[in-house]
């Protein structure tokens, strides 16, 4: 009989127990913020001997990916954690131990990143590592955390995929929130994720492999790399078939691209990430007023689902694509991808770009719903007006006060004149 | 455009072979590609460089597949297919090789209808060095392409030299003027293809490629020692050959300090050496308590073996 | 601990386990150090490798190993090794593979990745007392990229980053002991031209469990300018004129396996190597090779002091 235990846990919290419903072996690991509270929870867990799973803390996150694709080379089923800074830090493994083909799961818990040093949330660091070959599961709720982590490992362990995941979710939006969870079931999740087998590639006496060897030309290094490109491609099923054996085990149902309330809708915002709930919000406020609006939030971002968006957006007029994210000289990452995908496309909908949400700046109910508004009309009209950082005179008002507290040249002045405008 | 591949060993100056080259060229007001080509080899491993001239820009880029004159710095790399010396070579290429063999020679061997010269008198008989070959490389490829004096070349030579002295610039002048003077009947032998017609139209065979498994397509080599697949021996320029009368087969010796690990022991107890990877080095031949491994002219000790075996010459 | 296989050079192997056909320089003397380790430590070991020019011992499809190898980064071998070495003990311990399976974990990195980019994490490596074999080919300088100076370098050498007059100012950084303030199981330095005594080294290596590190001073004929014939004799010199201290750190103790005696004078060693022309010509640079010499006197005092 299945026990149901639905608790309040943090982002973090479920996090940590996605881990250990999947059974993970060896947690190599580095603190930090606003993630260690995943890496102390696991540890707990393997010194009161709850979790049968050796812990090491590496010195750094280069160490901590190096020694975790290396295990998952050896055999083991691994699970890491990052954020931000050590996330980049690492990043020259993400890259190396994907063309390993080891499978495992990261968990990124996104931060801003430095310049400035911050802490609270937005995308730029997972979506640096966008290109690396880590295929990305990104969440919005608590729940989809620890659902999320057990299908990252049924994903990578494919055996056409066998590629290491990032589960990602949002420091303090969820990594310090907490919200109820349904926990899965522990002998069900164990039946859903069978011991892993390395199969060949495996490091063991009486059994020589030489693995990540050197190439030399371009024939050998693109037949590997086209390779991973196919086995990423190949995720987009292996996906499908994980969220339908889910789906089926435990009751809840995730596709690779979520969409609320676009049955009928004219407008979507489309965004990935837990404000994404905030979206979900406006929707249902602006539904109240009869505006047919919707949410299309992927799930999957490597590999992307291009069909998946594509099926979503067909006959919505005007989108307000929301990154929090900023690709200096360009703009929205995000915004990018989805223009892409779209090409080519019949009658594809105007596609309005916004910034917002860097380093944890709210993104309010007004200012979701004048983003509907002018995706809206964009779609109406057809003229996409230019991309919009979200930033308010307040705000302006309150950077002049600290410029003038800085002793900025000029900061009085400049401080003035944002009170005139207010005023 | 004028298209010049340098083939030669990793230590033997095809790079500044191609430079000097480049430079005088330039010099002569032509627009100018040069470039080595870098892999993991070393010094004794086949190596090649490449130039391409022109009057207008020039829009080729990475080696040369068609090419005007190939000049091969060193003859022993004429069998080696891995060195690559015949590739696109076709009958409007000039085949330069300094070596001590005739052109007919080469003619027949490589069953080739490029027009085959050689310049035997730049190595040196006794030891089959090739003193300064890279000069002589640039040097005769000057006067072949008729387009760059000597005074161009000199000056190329001397700029490309520069930071290695008084000495060795005039050594490398001597035998780049020496090259140039001797190749003098032949000058203006390599065509200034002004456009190249397109190659024979080939379309691409592009395929799609299959999902392969990960333990298939992951860069992982499952058999052990393939390594040995690779003809290391080539690099050889000299041999180390044993004289048994003198062994007193303390093996140990020869055997551990060879860094390769080429050195066994065969059944008499007698170190053996296996010539296949040998690079050369002679470490064995420094270290031999009892001096019974001798240096050997790579060209000398092959002859040696073929004359024992009765080989046809 | 029993006793070594190797009590005279004639215990030398006389058939060698690496295979041949890699592309190191001909006359490297890093290669010479490894082809001896590895028929000592034999097949059933993981190498664990970090950028350098060992990472050209595998070029797919060829490999030079008859055991496994893996490449990971110029920083991280050691975390390879970690992880490798981890997942090893958890499959044992769960009994999905049995103790016939197990490996011995290699960490082969040149001095660039052991003296600089990777000392975090070797560091690291030892405090957490991970059971494994660290072998460190020193050939004083990034040599896979043209020999530009490394911690490793020594004072006084021409390097593609040092070209003046008087070479590289600063000073070769001992890694030994950094490595023996960790206080790990093992630590060695040997060369390749004296294969009895790594031979012995690395024997008691194989045997131990923790950390067990050894620096290889690999003569270098192409970063170092001298011909390749000369590798083993460059090697005799550098231990004979005290320049290269054999020894070991065991038990919180360092001993010298070789005590050169009389310590032959320090040009012997530097006048082959074309690295160290500019201290002999065009005038001999007499201020820097008695600073040389006095830094290995300095070195060796304390010990030809005492009887």
């Amino acid at each position: 009989m299945t026990t149901l235990t639905r608790k309040l846990l943090t982002g973090n919290a479920a996090a940590a127990w996605g881990a250990r419903l999947a059974g993970v072996e060896y947690l190599p690991v580095f603190p930090i913020t606003p993630q260690t509270e995943i890496i102390e929870t696991l540890g707990r867990w393997t010194e009161a001997g709850e979790m049968d799973a050796k812990m090491v803390l590496l010195e750094s996150e280069h160490s901590m990916l190096t020694a975790a694709g290396a295990a998952a080379a050896t055999g083991v089923r691994t699970f890491t954690a990052t954020s931000s800074q050590g996330l980049l830090y690492g990043m020259e493994m993400l890259y190396t131990v994907a063309g390993w083909r080891a499978p495992f799961v990261l968990v990124n818990v996104s931060r801003g990143l430095a310049t400035p040093i911050t802490l609270e949330a937005d995308h730029n660091d997972i979506l640096a590592a966008r290109d690396s070959g880590f295929l990305q599961l990104h969440c919005a709720t608590c729940q989809e955390v620890v659902d999320g982590v057990l299908l990252a490992y049924r994903l990578a362990e494919d055996e056409g995929v066998r590629l290491p995941v990032i589960v990602n979710f949002d420091g303090f939006l969820l990594s310090f929130t907490r919200e109820p969870v349904q926990l899965p079931d522990a002998d069900a999740a164990a039946r859903f994720l069978p011991t892993y087998d390395a199969g060949a590639l495996a490091f063991r006496s009486g059994h020589p492999v030489s693995e990540a060897v050197a190439v030399l030309g371009g024939t050998s290094y693109s037949y590997f790399r086209y390779e991973m490109q196919r086995a990423a491609e190949t995720a987009l099923d292996a996906f499908d078939t994980a969220a339908a054996a889910f789906e089926n085990d435990f009751r809840r149902r995730y596709d690779a691209v979520e969409c609320y309330r676009m049955d009928d809708a004219q407008t979507a915002f489309l965004m990935i990430g837990s404000y994404s709930t905030k979206a979900k919000a406006a929707v249902d406020a602006l539904r109240l007023t009869g505006t047919p609006v919707g949410l299309v939030r992927p799930r999957l971002l490597r590999p992307f689902p291009e069909a998946a968006l594509r099926k979503a957006l067909a006959g919505v007029r005007g989108v307000a694509v929301i990154d929090q994210n900023l690709s200096m000289g360009k703009g929205g990452i995000l915004h990018t991808e989805v223009a892409s995908a779209l090409y080519g496309t019949d009658n594809p909908p105007a596609l309005v770009s916004f910034i917002g949400g860097l380093g944890g700046r709210d993104i309010s109910e007004g200012e979701f719903l004048e983003m509907a508004a002018i995706a809206a009309k964009a779609g109406e009209t057809g003229d996409v007006p230019p991309p919009r950082m979200l930033y308010s005179q307040s705000e302006l008002r309150q950077m002049r006060k600290f410029q003038a507290i800085a002793a900025v040249e000029g900061a009085e002045r400049l401080k003035e004149e944002a009170e005139e405008v207010a005023s | 455009m004028f298209r010049i591949r340098f083939h030669g060993r990793g230590g033997q100056g095809m790079k500044t072979a191609s430079r000097i080259l480049g430079t005088a060229f330039f010099l002569e007001g032509f627009e100018v590609q040069d470039a080595p080509r870098y892999g993991a080899e070393r010094r004794g491993a086949p190596i090649f460089a490449y130039v391409r001239a022109d009057k207008a820009p020039i829009y080729e880029r990475g080696v040369i597949d068609r090419p005007g004159l190939v000049i091969v710095a060193d003859d022993t790399l004429m069998g080696v297919s891995a060195a690559g010396v015949m590739d696109g070579v076709d009958a409007k290429t000039v085949l330069l090789v300094i070596g001590g063999e005739d052109p007919e020679i080469w003619r027949d061997r490589l069953k080739t209808e490029a027009r085959i010269l050689t310049l035997k008198s730049f190595v040196d008989e006794e030891t089959s060095e090739r003193p300064y070959v890279g000069a002589v490389c640039a040097g005769a490829a000057a006067r072949l392409v008729g387009v760059v004096s000597k005074a161009r070349l000199e000056e190329a030579l001397t700029q490309e030299l520069e930071e290695h002295g008084k000495t060795v610039i005039s050594k490398n002048l001597g035998r780049a003027r020496e090259a140039y003077d001797t190749v003098a009947d032949d000058e203006g032998i390599i065509i200034d293809v002004p456009n190249m017609p397109p190659a024979e139209p080939s379309p691409p065979d592009w395929v799609d490629l299959p999902l392969d498994p990960a333990d298939v397509a992951s860069p992982s080599i499952y058999a052990t020692a393939t390594s040995v697949q690779v003809r290391t021996g080539l690099w050889r320029t000299m041999r180390p050959v044993l004289e048994p009368d003198l062994c007193k087969k303390c093996v140990w010796v020869c055997g551990s300090l060879c860094p390769d690990g080429v050195i066994s022991a065969d059944a008499d107890g007698y170190p053996e050496i296996d010539y296949d990877h040998c690079k050369g080095c002679m470490i064995c031949v420094v270290q031999c308590p009892p001096h019974a491994l001798t240096a050997v002219p790579e060209g000398q000790a092959q002859g040696e073996i073929e004359a024992a075996e009765g080989a046809p010459p | 601990m029993s006793e070594t296989r190797f009590k005279a050079m004639r215990d030398m192997p006389s058939a060698h386990l690496l295979g041949a056909g890699t592309a190191m320089c001909a006359g490297c003397g890093g290669l010479e150090a490894v082809h001896e380790i590895y028929d000592v430590l034999g097949k059933n070991t993981v190498f664990v490798n970090a950028a350098g020019c060992m990472s050209l011992l595998s070029i797919y499809p060829f490999t030079p190993f008859r055991g496994s190898w893996l490449y990971t980064s110029m920083a991280s071998a050691p975390a390879g090794a970690q992880g490798v070495r981890d997942a090893l003990d958890i499959l044992k311990d769960k009994g999905r593979i049995g103790d016939d399976e197990d490996l011995q974990v290699v960490t082969l990195t040149g001095d660039g990745a052991a003296y600089g980019m990777g000392l975090s994490a070797t560091s690291g490596a030892i405090e957490r007392g991970l059971d494994f074999l660290y072998v460190c080919y020193d050939n004083e300088g990034y040599g896979n990229t043209g020999q530009q100076t490394s911690g490793a370098t020594p004072h006084g050498a021409h390097t593609a980053t040092a070209t003046g007059e008087s070479g590289y100012p600063g000073f070769k950084k001992d890694l030994f002991s950094i490595w023996a303030a960790h206080e790990p199981a093992y630590v060695a330095t040997v060369i390749g031209s004296e294969p009895l005594d790594l031979a012995r080294k690395v024997e008691k290596a194989a045997t131990m469990t923790g950390p067990r590190l050894v620096i290889a001073l690999s003569p270098c004929p192409t970063g170092w300018d001298y011909d390749p014939q000369l590798t083993a004799e460059i090697g005799h010199l550098v231990v004979k004129t005290g320049v290269w201290p054999l020894k070991e750190y065991l038990d919180g103790k360092v001993t010298h396996t070789r005590t050169p005696h009389p310590r032959a004078p320090v040009e012997d060693y530097l006048k082959l190597q074309g690295r160290f022309r500019h201290l002999f010509e065009p005038e001999r640079n007499e201020v820097l090779l008695a600073g040389i010499q006095a830094q290995v006197d300095a070195y060796w005092a304390p010990l030809e002091e005492s009887p």
